[in-house]
């Protein structure tokens, strides 16, 4: 077997061990599949799609199972719990972004040193608050119409990030 | 029961109501909406849980997985001929539209 094909069966069959129960007849479904779909690569990009597929179902009957043991038996989750469950997930993405954005900015301190933002003060507030409120703002824009708690939770930490920029300004600016 | 008839639902839905007696395969159908199958098994899984949609599985020749089949139950047939011209109007706006099934 090709290494991409037995990368795309492997990625597809541990997406099937870890998928929930509700979800694994699709995981096999996908799996099968896999073995008629003509080229490696096309096989490897339907196994990508397949796991993300499959993850994401796993992952929201997770959520609801959790939901219906806090106290929801009703099955479906109501409304303010789905928007809790939205704003959750926004606030996780901007912890996600801030996290991402604060590497990148260390990794480059540490590989290009001729690049230190920390010498030159417009440079640090560009990567450390500049570049991740306009992602901020930038999710949350396109989000807002479809998916607004989610946009909701992204613009909560985009507020928090910007108060702490300020508080810190306010503390250390000496003009 | 809220199903989300973007236009990816309709052209699975288009897909499925060209030959609605028939059983289909998850990778043809994936070929003929020219949809991935991160976008396509959502909507598949959505459908049945519906009960709009019902699955099957095929033995096919020795030494080769079974398949997964598909194909609209009833109500699925009723429910796609209702929302198809409406998902024309749609398909050309680009817009989706959530639509309340009791």
């Amino acid at each position: 077997m090709p290494p991409l094909r037995r990368l795309a069966s492997g990625l597809l069959h541990t997406a099937l061990r870890y998928a929930s129960a509700e979800t694994e007849e699709w995981a096999r479904a996908m799996l099968s599949e896999l073995d008629f779909i003509e080229g490696d690569w096309a096989a490897l990009f339907w196994a990508l799609g397949s796991a993300t597929a499959i993850f994401r179902h796993s992952g929201r009957a997770g959520i609801r199972r959790f939901v219906d043991r806090m106290g929801n038996k009703g099955g479906e989750m109501n409304q303010t719990g789905k928007n809790a469950v939205g704003v959750a997930a926004g606030i996780g993405i901007g912890l996600a972004i801030a996290v991402a954005v604060i590497s990148l900015w260390m990794l480059s301190r540490t590989y290009f040193p001729g690049f230190d933002a920390g010498r030159v003060p417009w440079r640090t507030w560009l990567l450390t608050i500049g570049v991740p409120e306009i992602v901020f703002i930038g999710f949350a824009v396109r989000l807002w119409r479809k998916r607004r708690p989610m946009a909701i939770g992204i613009l909560l930490i985009a507020i928090m990030a910007g108060a702490h920029f300020a508080m810190h300004l306010a503390q250390h600016w000496r003009g | 029961m809220k199903l989300r008839l973007s236009p990816q639902t309709l052209k699975v839905l288009d897909a499925f109501l060209q030959s609605p007696q028939e059983w289909q395969y998850g990778y043809d159908i994936s070929r003929t909406t020219g949809l991935k199958s991160g976008t396509l098994y959502p909507i598949l899984m959505r459908l049945a849980e519906r009960e709009l949609l019902e699955t099957s599985w095929e033995t096919v020749e020795e030494g080769r997985p079974p398949r997964h089949l598909y194909r609209f139950t009833p109500d699925g047939v009723h429910f796609a001929r209702k929302h198809r011209s409406l998902g024309g109007t749609l398909l050309m706006g680009g817009a989706a539209l959530n639509e309340a099934e009791s």
